[in-house]
């Protein structure tokens, strides 16, 4: 309402940031709990005096530097340019309380690649103990850039008592900060020993490939108990409202919660079966399957977070069309073409009810419809419905359809957008 | 339609306007520093076998070989600028982001593929030898994405421009009608081809002083590259100038005056740093371009404020004034810069053991 729209029709609805956001997070994931499964794997080669282990963490280093340096920090990049092209008002807001703290994970995100690039170019160099101490350096940087993710991410969904008091340290430490905290602590360990797989399959020598694959399972396995207790904890720290919001009223989610339930066991059986020795024929490609069930589990959390923030997209402040609480009573009353900033058509006419409703589908409809394409497509959606009967859904927003947002317009605002839904998409 | 009546409400600052200012300034310096060695020497390292045969291709694989850390850092110094003036302009700036989306989306896409290449590049050297493909795409690319950033700061100061919005909501708007983004891209890309030049013949000189044999030629080569792009680039910045809204050079304008001081300051020390190349002092030279670095870089500050004092007045904008956590970022930059010298030094000081 606040800035221009980027009309998209297709790629509408989220499916932009899905794609990328799935793909940055597992990797920071992997960037995370990678680091300290390379200087873990590093102390074990040189505690068994073993230049095999040592070669083998020299060559997982590389693969590491590749795909995080690359691929994970760009990806990153990418998502703060995609959410700043879908909802510049919510990140706007995000930026300006949050300006430090993502300065402070700018600082530690320069200690990683600077450790990163060094632990890379000195192994055999440097004294060992210098070497592992690189690694420590980049692994608790890489851990400290998620504290501080955490408490962002995490504020969007339960902004706890910054909604009174405005205060950074309200918003930061969150009612789900530490639950966070630790789900992802341990899910990127997890992932480690899954990347793991991925290497260490590929070692030629068979007894230090199986040696090294079932030191991977360790690390997806080891974890798995403590990470289901903090998923549960952080379930429980969610708002009781919340709760029953994402796990009874979505019926959207109800997707998402099977794939995170179903996969929980596969990767747990998988981890075990990996641990077995297997011929390279089946362990690599599995090394491969067990890769995208993390991909998926990782997914299916993340929808049901973000899925979880509905219909807001800074819960009880912002809507997902970034329309604020306070906001909505004024638009309610005078007219959302009145209020935003944006439009060219302010007075609704016979001849302009199209470009009107096209200005309400923008504003209204746009961040969380598509036009045609994957992500709740709006034509797929009202293709049940008559255009008389739209009103009972308008009415049911933020009441029956919890999930999204009260109507924001007046009752001629509904009619024109109705009339652009019907005759011209 | 009047565009000031577009500007979407800025969001509150948590402290003074001015610490955002001076942390944008900074770490502005910063990344075009980084930003022009990486492009400049990249560069270089592309056209020099082109135009110089095989004999060039030490100097490119050496300089290809640094590529994977300079353009690490110039995306991490990036982050930093990009922070601050969304916290300071984000009004304008996420405005001039939606109206180019498309191309402001692909930036990423661009870096990814140029990454790539260049460690592509690196890994495969010793079984492929230099691949002027894979180079050339990956400085094409630097240079395309330097392209969409020019695009989106002019766009973000030319308020009046988008009204275009309304006739094309479909994210693909560039400032192609800005009279001064042509000469404003090639002002950059000169300084990066100076900078680039410079920061060779360091790279050699750094050698040179430790022992190295053979690299006076590429010394010569860099200060060259460095003096030649100053000396064109000094008049591509006449042309910029000539193509900036009449107000910043206007002398009675007490901004203007200070935007003159900074341009002159910047003239005369690229004028030392050239002097001081061409007798291969290369690390004066440096000094002075650093400050000439500086200079313009408060010189484009200064711009910006001219072109936008019609719609803002920092001093008026909202401020929440919550200093702690300002505070912990002050402590965590020093603690992390100590560190980040003691990882250097260290590493440094036992390779020098071993070797």
């Amino acid at each position: 309402m606040n800035y221009p729209i980027w009309q998209l029709e297709f790629a509408g609805g989220g499916l932009l940031i899905a794609i990328i956001a799935i793909i940055h997070v597992y990797i920071t994931h992997f960037a995370i709990g990678g680091g300290l499964f390379l200087v873990i794997t590093e102390r074990k080669g040189l505690r068994e005096n073993s230049q095999e282990i040592l070669a083998y963490v020299q060559k997982h280093t590389r693969f590491f530097l590749l795909l995080t340096m690359v691929l994970g920090a760009l990806t990153g990049v990418g998502i703060w340019f995609t959410i700043s092209l879908l909802n510049p008002a919510a990140v706007s807001k995000l930026v300006h309380v949050f300006v430090f703290a993502w300065a402070v994970e700018w600082v530690f995100f320069l200690t990683e690649i600077v450790s990163l690039f060094l632990y890379y170019k000195t192994f055999g160099r440097i004294s060992n103990r210098t070497h592992l101490t690189l690694g420590w350096i980049y692994f608790i940087s890489a851990w400290l850039s998620l504290f501080v993710i955490n408490g962002i991410i995490d504020f969007m969904l339960t902004p706890g008592a910054w909604l009174e008091t405005a205060d950074f340290w309200d918003g930061f430490f969150n009612p789900t900060f530490w639950p966070a905290l630790f789900f992802r602590t341990f899910l990127s360990l997890m992932i480690a020993g899954l990347f793991g797989f991925l290497t260490a399959t590929w070692i030629k020598e068979e007894k230090l490939r199986t040696n090294m694959v079932r030191y991977c399972a360790k690390w997806l396995l080891a974890p798995f108990v403590l990470f289901l207790g903090a998923a549960w904890w952080y379930k429980s720290s969610l708002p009781p409202h919340l709760q029953d919001l994402i796990f009874q009223e979505m019926p959207e989610m109800k997707l998402f919660i099977k794939a995170f339930l179903v996969s929980s066991p596969v990767l747990l059986f998988g981890g075990l079966f990996m641990a077995i020795r297997l011929p390279t024929k089946v362990s690599r490609p599995l090394a491969g399957i067990m890769l995208i069930v993390g991909l998926v589990y990782l997914g299916a959390f993340e929808f049901i977070r973000e899925g979880g923030r509905r219909p807001y997209i800074i819960h009880d402040y912002m809507y997902s069309t970034a329309i604020t609480k306070s906001e909505l009573p004024e638009i309610v009353q005078g007219g959302l073409l009145q209020k935003a900033k944006w439009v060219k058509v302010r007075e609704i006419n016979d001849d302009n009810k199209a470009a009107a409703g096209r200005e309400i589908f923008n504003i209204l409809c746009l961040s969380c419809h598509s036009v045609g394409g994957p992500f709740n497509d709006i034509r797929k959606l009202t293709a049940k419905f008559k255009p008389e009967s739209m009103k009972y859904i308008y009415e049911s927003m933020g009441g029956s359809r919890p999930y999204m947002p009260p109507f924001a317009g007046t009752r001629e605002e509904q009619e024109a957008l109705t009339y652009f839904i019907f005759n011209e998409l | 339609m009047d565009p000031a009546t577009l500007l979407p409400i800025a969001d509150a600052m948590p402290v003074n306007w001015l610490w955002f200012q001076v942390l944008l300034t900074t770490t502005t310096f910063l990344h075009l520093v980084a930003m022009n060695i990486m492009l400049g020497s990249g560069f270089i390292a592309f056209v020099a076998p082109l135009a110089g045969g095989e004999q060039m291709h030490p100097l490119s694989r050496t300089v290809v070989g640094t590529l994977p850390y300079s353009i690490a850092l110039t995306i991490n110094l990036g982050v930093a600028p990009l922070l601050f003036i969304q916290t300071l302009y984000g009004q304008f700036f996420y405005t001039s982001t939606v109206l180019m989306a498309v191309f402001w989306l692909v930036i990423f896409l661009l870096l990814i593929v140029s990454y790539y290449s260049v460690y592509l590049f690196n890994i495969r050297y010793d079984k492929t030898g230099h691949n002027s493909i894979m180079l050339g795409l990956a400085v094409s690319l630097l240079i395309l994405v330097a392209f969409v950033f020019i695009n989106n700061i002019s766009l973000m100061q030319r308020p009046d421009s988008w009204l275009a919005y309304f006739k094309n909501r479909s994210g693909t708007l560039l400032a192609l009608d800005d009279i001064a983004l042509i000469p404003r891209y090639l002002h950059f890309m000169l300084a990066s081809l100076s900078v680039g030049g410079l920061a060779i013949a360091i790279y050699y000189e750094f050698k040179r002083r430790h022992g190295s044999e053979d690299v006076e030629r590429w010394i010569t080569y860099g200060c060259n590259w460095f003096s030649g792009s100053s000396l064109i680039n000094f008049m591509v910045g006449f042309w910029f100038l000539s193509r900036l809204y009449g107000t910043v050079v206007n002398p009675d304008d007490p901004a203007g005056k200070v935007f003159f001081l900074f341009v002159a300051a910047s003239i005369i020390s690229i004028a030392i740093a050239v002097i001081n190349a061409q007798v291969q002092r290369v690390y004066k030279a440096a000094a002075w371009v650093m400050a000439t670095i500086f200079f313009m870089t408060m010189a484009r500050e200064i711009v910006r404020n001219i072109y936008l004092r019609d719609y803002v007045n920092l001093t008026e904008l909202p401020v929440i004034n919550q200093y702690s956590p300002l505070l912990v970022f002050l402590l965590v930059l020093a603690g992390a810069g100590g560190l980040i010298y003691w990882m250097l030094k260290k590493v440094w000081s036992e390779l020098e053991v071993k070797s």
